[in-house]
């Protein structure tokens, strides 16, 4: 097309623009006619009643931060937005499947921690009546104790030369 | 009942057999660019681009937003789409940004150049 070339620094500039003022406007009536269409049709609710809105929710944040109302201190309890409250401490009684007895659920972690053995005192507790069977059964494991009376030698060799001695002298079928 | 519509459009132009102007018809440089843009589909994507950037920088949203108080004022019920194109177009053009307006004529550029050879 060579008649592009003649005359080509004005009317290129020309057909820039009024190419370029062509995709403005078709994208502003875009637009404006999707605003229309919402107007019109009611989808944008809140035109007449912005401010009608605005006093409603100021009125429930009111409401919300009212101390006098069930709010976060009522008495014990706080109430939630079902009405229903909750004891700090979860009530619940049931059997722990470890000892047997009635536990109430609040306290169950920590009394588990002493039920199984994971608390200090309680490993204690428990390696005094049952030494060799524990020094047998958990021999890899960092929680295996020093046990007092029969196995003085383990105590600082937790690995195997001290639980090497523990065969010798346990069990006399084992050896390599 | 004269209500007016919402959509303006002019009356479709009757078909004429002869020309009675005498004026032979050559499609104009812009036209025949213009179709040349449709065609090759070169347009759709342009307009969608350009969309795209208007809503990244939040020019959609401010149209949108000088609609709906023109709207307000005017009563819901009385608001034709010309009335709102009316209302946008100068704003609508001011504040395109530079970057887009930028982008938008490089493209339209490139497609001239790959034309014209």
């Amino acid at each position: 097309m060579s008649m592009l070339k003649e005359d080509d620094l004005s009317s290129d500039s020309e057909l820039l623009s009024k190419l370029f003022v062509d995709i403005l406007d078709s994208i502003i009536v875009d637009v404006a006619s999707e605003s229309h269409r919402i107007a019109r049709l009611g989808l944008d609710c809140n035109l007449d009643n912005e401010e009608e809105e605005l006093r409603l929710s100021a009125e429930a944040r009111a409401r919300a931060s009212d101390p006098s109302n069930s709010g976060e201190a009522n008495g014990k309890y706080v109430v939630d937005i079902f009405g229903q409250t909750h004891p700090p401490i979860a009530n619940e009684i049931f059997e722990c499947m470890n000892c047997g007895r009635a536990i109430m659920a609040g306290r169950f972690a920590p009394h588990l921690e002493k039920c199984m053995g994971k608390g200090r005192k309680a490993r204690l507790k428990s390696t005094r009546s049952t030494t060799s069977a524990r020094n047998r059964y958990s021999r890899g494991s960092p929680l295996s104790t020093p046990s007092p009376c029969s196995n003085s030698r383990g105590r600082l060799l937790n690995g195997s030369s001290g639980i090497a001695g523990d065969e010798y002298r346990n069990s006399t079928l084992e050896e390599p | 009942m004269s209500r007016r519509h919402s959509v303006n459009r002019p009356p479709t132009p009757d078909v004429r057999d002869d020309d009675e102007d005498d004026r032979p018809k050559e499609p104009t440089l812009l036209e025949i660019v213009n179709i040349k843009l449709i065609e090759s589909g070169e347009k759709e994507r342009l307009m969608e681009l350009v969309r795209e950037r208007l809503v990244e920088c939040g020019w959609k949203d401010e149209m949108r937003a000088l609609c709906r108080a023109f709207i307000k004022k005017n009563g819901r019920e009385n608001v034709t789409v010309d009335d709102l194109v009316r209302a946008i177009t100068p704003k609508g053009r001011a504040s395109i940004p530079d970057s887009v307006k930028a982008e938008l004529l490089q493209k339209i550029r490139t497609f001239l150049v790959s034309v014209a050879h």
